[in-house]
């Protein structure tokens, strides 16, 4: 009877609801007949991980306003006193209708649950959908882990760096390259960081593979054009990776398996409510398979990669929160030979978020970051150890000051240490090897930077960022420093004397000026236009002799005789959404400036070399492009399609003829791809399934043919002289993947199965042509394919 | 077989594909091309000059002797020598047998060719070079795709004390050769033909054991600079012969030549050998131009190819033992007289002394 009474008592009440409309509304403020002017502040987190939910969507239905929430998940809306409806959306998230009644000022706290992947339709757009048309950024791209969980995977796992190359004006040199080009700019002038601190080389297994574990990371944000003035020190763009806090609500994880590797990863409340701890790890488990292979090359060879991330999270109160990461990663490999490659990197950051006030906050990181790599000589002969290594640490901070919602004005600085070791050999059999012990001295760099950058907007049309940054560089004993004789090419021969310098003796200073500004006019709520200009200094160079970043490059300060590059790019774009933001369209067009970008000497030797200006020229640098976009964000089929043309340029000039690369005319870099089109689709079949496909068809990068063949001590050598004149052919490529749930109860059989399938035609898009003089064959071209056949994987990942 | 597949799943994304690519090369330009090589070592030396030609193979186009130029060698003490051109080997000019380059001199190569367009070389120094201590073997095995059994063969490892006072430049040559060539002259089987269509054995009287000579083609290039042993005493890989299966039945015997170069000439041989040595890697570095010691007196503008070395030379002569080897190809066996073979006589060289 009593449940009878009670069900009835409940029905009543919801027909009751039905009827009157009569929702729960919350009464916010103390009621002091306040009639205009209410402030109401909020904020809005994840409801499992504590997470601020930033660029979420506040919409007051009867005002028409929307606003979009901060960094931190904080907003502000001034209210008349009445009822309103509000509502707050962010991507991925279930929608919260919030009703109030304003009477007075007052907070609103607002916790969102994340919806369901098995969404019917996928929405890929970033946190805020028409962000690219009302921001004053331009070029910033934020991708997140879930858009990258559309596209086909490499290996099983999600690439974060081959998916930021699927962008328009975002190129590789080919498919075993880890670093990005970023419109026209060499691998080492883009900066990526990983929870604020810089990592130097992101890639497993000679550059196949992008060693950040997707499912440690939040998001990726790709700067590429005007560039916040609060990132500096490197010429190109700034790829930011932010690390994922754990569930400060409760305990999970999450476990993935493929044909090629496995990761692991747990997160839950170290302290219920407050403080949250996410790790994970990955590695490889291809050196089991090694060695049953025929091949001899491979079964003589041995690779092994692992990589691992710690978060911890303690979000202590609502303004203010402490985040710690750490990300290690390690690799080796042995090809076929006795010498063993190896690299590790090591950072650590804790990151402190505060917000004073709703118009001041301030955040502030330090770092430590260590990169280490070497060389094992095993042969039996003379063996040795090489190891370098670069130690980076650093602060940085700033404030801002929020005169209002669209009218905000930043001021920092940073700081940082650079200690780098370019090479030590140390022989393994002690006092009985046949070679010395020998160190390339240390270098010793300090970089500092302050900014401020003021963004607001005139009206509904106008909007405007500008801005600065002040680099200070200096370069700093212990150092022996060598002169050359004047007029002279830099050569072990013309060398004339050394200046020996002491411990903390400043040898060099260079400072650098960079505005930076951008200028939006809206057409419409849903078109505008941009102008940006940008000015960069990079301080520290990539000593490459090779197309990819190798594990044996150096890294190298700029000193007397190596001077900052520095970039200058202005761009233009017009932007369109169309439909309600479910498509989304631009043309981008840049022009840049590259000053003292390097080139090598022919032949230059760089390994164990203490004086590699000897070793380097200098050139200019421009590179300029057309890039065209358009996104669908919405529906079953969703994906996006990027066309660039674009050309980079190279030019080396020097008064001594035999330093003169090309004549002195502009030459095509090494990365020089016109044409480059990417088309990406994903289809939602059915809840449980989906498809994707990534296809990519670039202008081939540019080689050196042989102008002759010459006869030398018996050998056929080819005779080289124009650099970059010919082109590799094109390269296009399809891939495909198919991504499935089986609907199960028990936790363990309902999870993702991937299956994907890359160079879905089999082509062999050759990574380099190379000219070989062997017995038995006449001197002639090989093709070197990375990737020359179909290359399935399969991955299983759960949730638990 | 499923296995297998199995791993070629795993496995393919390091199973990068090397194969041939016929590109469309331009007409090649005919650059006069110098080989030149003088040492300390006895005479006669040779320079070899021929003219480059399209890259590829022979039909594209053919490397072609100099031949008729007037060709000399100067030192800076103005002490002039005249090279001859071989009646046979067109293209290759000889010093006279007793010439030899002296330490502490510098050389310059002088061509006139029958146009009258005159090339010059820069000087190059000759510098002392430290005595071959001993040279140590080491059996190297190679693994051949496709192929059961790997190809082996012997790395000489030249011993020596590097002088702490000097830069050293180091290269590594190896000499006319000499061994121990047995054959089986019981099994000789001719073709068969009209007048003898047997396919037996007819065996031969003589002969089971020559002396084959010959001179090792490329086995790899030899350089060293001592920046990483300086004063130290050391051991360096410094040639490489390989088992073909005949050469280390039984005794072979050759030369090595240990020279100093200038750090010219060894950039240069860095070059050659970079270029030699090219695997096809990801981390191969890109084409360089190869740039010689010769000039064009006429017009500075002309490419030269090629290089003139002058060398500081100590040799060492080894005799390797087959039987002291831990590891050897088996056996090749030759169905013949072996007198036969080219190269070889029943006699062993005056000096032979194993």
């Amino acid at each position: 009877m009593k449940k009878l009474l009670l069900v009835f008592f409940l029905l009543l009440s919801q027909l009751g609801l039905a009827q009157t409309g009569e929702i729960k509304r919350e009464v916010i403020g103390r009621d002091i007949g306040q009639l205009k002017g209410i402030e109401i502040s909020g904020r809005i987190i994840d409801e499992i991980t504590g997470e601020a939910l930033a660029g979420a969507t506040v919409t007051v239905p009867e005002l028409k306003i929307n606003k979009i929430t901060d960094n931190n998940g904080s907003f502000q809306l001034t209210l008349d006193r009445a009822e309103y409806n509000l509502q707050f959306r962010y991507v991925g998230y279930e929608t919260v209708n919030y009703p109030i009644t304003a009477v007075g000022d007052g907070r609103i706290s607002i916790k969102m649950i994340q919806e369901d992947f098995q969404l019917d339709d996928v929405v890929i757009y970033g946190s805020d959908p028409d962000k690219n048309i009302r921001s004053t950024d331009m070029g910033a791209i934020t991708m997140s882990m879930n858009t990258m969980r559309e596209l086909p995977p490499f290996l099983g796992e999600v690439d974060i760096i081959r998916s930021m190359a699927t962008l328009p004006g975002v190129s590789q040199v080919g498919e075993a390259a880890a670093g990005l080009n970023v419109r026209g700019g060499g691998a080492d002038q883009n900066l990526i960081q990983f929870a604020g601190a810089p990592i130097y080389n992101p890639t497993h297994l000679f550059g196949l593979f992008t060693s950040f574990n997707a499912d440690a990371v939040n998001g990726v944000t790709l700067y590429k054009s005007v560039i916040p003035s609060r990132f500096g020190g490197r010429g190109s763009s700034i790829l930011d990776i932010q690390p994922k806090a754990g569930s400060i609500a409760k305990w999970g994880g999450d476990l993935m398996v493929s044909n090629f590797s496995g990761k692991v990863g747990i997160n839950g409340p170290l302290v219920k409510d407050k403080v949250s701890i996410r790790g994970g790890f990955r590695g490889s488990y291809i050196n089991w398979f090694l060695g049953a292979l025929s091949n001899p090359d491979l079964k003589n060879s041995a690779a092994n990669f692992y990589d691992g991330n710690l978060v911890i999270s303690a979000p202590i109160s609502e303004k203010n929160e402490f985040t710690y990461s750490y990300y290690t990663s390690y690799d080796d490999f042995a090809f076929a030979s006795d010498t063993t490659v190896s690299w590790k990197n090591n950072s650590h950051s804790l990151q402190w978020k505060s917000i004073i006030n709703d118009k001041i906050g301030l955040e502030a990181l330090g770092y430590y970051t260590q990169y280490d790599y070497s060389i094992f000589n095993r042969s039996g002969i003379n063996d040795f150890d090489l190891n370098s290594g670069i130690k980076d640490y650093g602060i940085k901070a700033y404030f801002y000051y929020k005169f209002s919602d669209t009218n905000k004005v930043t001021i920092g600085g940073d700081f940082k240490n650079l200690e780098l070791q370019p090479g030590e050999l140390v022989p393994s059999q002690g006092t009985e090897s046949g070679i010395l012990p020998q160190k390339v001295q240390n270098e010793y760099g300090r970089e500092s930077g302050i900014h401020f950058q003021h963004e607001f907007e005139i009206g509904e049309k106008f909007g405007m960022s500008y801005g600065a940054r002040y680099d200070m560089y200096g370069y700093y004993g212990p150092r022996v420093v060598r002169e050359y004789a004047e007029n002279q090419p830099l050569s072990d021969g013309t060398a004339i004397s050394e200046t020996t310098y002491g411990d903390g003796d400043q040898i060099q200073t260079y400072n650098g000026f960079g505005p930076r500004g951008s200028l939006r006019y809206s057409f419409s709520k849903s078109s505008s236009i941009k102008l940006g200009y940008n000015k960069m200094y990079q301080f520290i160079h990539l000593i490459s002799n090779t197309a990819t970043i190798a594990p044996t490059d150096v890294w190298k300060l700029s000193d007397n005789y190596l001077k900052p590059q520095i970039v200058d790019q202005i761009s233009l774009g017009f932007y369109n959404n169309f439909r309600g933001n479910i498509f989304e369209t631009s043309i981008e067009v840049y022009y840049k400036d590259i000053q003292n970008v390097i080139e090598y000497k022919d032949g230059a030797n760089l390994i164990l070399q203490n004086n590699l200006e000897t070793e380097l020229v200098p050139a200019n640098g421009r590179a300029y492009g057309i890039e065209l976009y358009v996104k669908k964000n919405l529906g079953r089929l969703t994906g996006w399609a990027s066309y660039t043309y674009s050309r980079s340029l190279r030019q080396v000039i020097t008064p001594f003829e035999e330093e003169i690369i090309n004549d002195g005319e502009w030459y095509a870099s090494n990365f020089d791809k016109p044409h480059d089109f990417t088309l990406i689709g994903n289809y939602k079949v059915s809840t449980n399934t989906s498809i994707s496909a990534t296809f990519g068809y670039s202008t081939g990068r540019p080689v050196t043919f042989p102008e002759a063949k010459f006869d030398y001590t018996g050998n056929n050598l080819a005779y080289f002289n124009r650099r970059n004149e010919q082109r590799l052919p094109d390269f296009h490529r399809l891939d495909f993947s198919v991504n499935f749930k089986l609907p199960g109860k028990g936790k363990f059989y309902d999870g993702d199965w991937t299956f994907s399938i890359l160079n879905v035609y089999g082509r062999k898009n050759p990574f380099s042509l190379f000219f070989v003089d062997e017995s038995g064959a006449p001197p002639q071209a090989l093709r070197l394919a990375v990737l020359g056949v179909p290359l399935p994987s399969i991955s299983y990942s759960i949730k638990f | 077989m499923l296995r297998k597949y199995l791993y070629l799943l795993l496995i393919l994304p390091l199973a990068a594909c090397i194969d041939p690519y016929s590109v469309e090369v331009e007409g090649g330009s005919q650059l006069l091309t110098v080989d030149g090589f003088i040492s300390t070592g006895p005479g006669p030396h040779s320079i070899k000059l021929t003219r480059s030609d399209t890259y590829g193979s022979v039909f594209e186009g053919l490397i072609r002797p100099v031949s008729s130029a007037t060709v000399i060698v100067r030192d800076d003490l103005g002490k002039v020598t005249f090279l001859t051109e071989d009646s046979q080997d067109r293209g290759v000019y000889y010093t006279p047998e007793n010439f030899s380059a002296s330490v502490g001199r510098s050389y310059t190569l002088q061509i006139q060719l029958i146009d009258g367009k005159v090339y010059t070389s820069l000087p190059e120094r000759v510098e002392s070079v430290p005595e071959i201590k001993n040279v140590d073997l080491k059996v190297v095995k190679i693994a051949v795709e496709g192929e059961i059994l790997e190809r082996s063969g012997v790395q000489l490892i030249a011993e020596f004390d590097d002088p702490a006072d000097q830069n050293n430049f180091y290269y590594w040559r190896t000499d006319e050769s000499t061994f121990v060539l047995k054959t089986r002259p019981d099994l000789f089987t001719p073709r068969p033909s009209e007048t003898n269509p047997s396919r037996d054995p007819q065996p031969k009287d003589c002969c089971i054991i020559c002396y084959k000579t010959e001179r090792l083609g490329n086995q790899g290039i030899y350089l060293e600079k001592d920046d990483i042993f300086n004063g130290l005493s050391t051991g360096v890989p410094a040639g490489f012969i390989e088992d073909d299966g005949i050469r280390f039945v039984d005794t072979y015997r050759t030369e090595l030549q240990q020279l100093s170069i200038s750090p010219e000439a060894y950039r240069f041989l860095r070059l050659v050998k970079q270029q030699v040595e090219i695997s096809g890697s990801v981390f191969d570095p890109p084409p360089a131009n190869i740039r010689g010691n010769m000039i064009s007196l006429d017009n500075p503008e002309e490419i030269v190819l090629g290089y003139f070395i002058a060398a500081g030379e100590n040799r060492k002569r080894i005799y390797i033992d087959g039987n002291q080897l831990d590891f050897r190809q088996p056996v090749v066996i030759i169905p013949d007289d072996c007198r036969e073979i080219e190269g070889s006589q029943l006699d062993p060289p005056l000096d032979w002394n194993p």
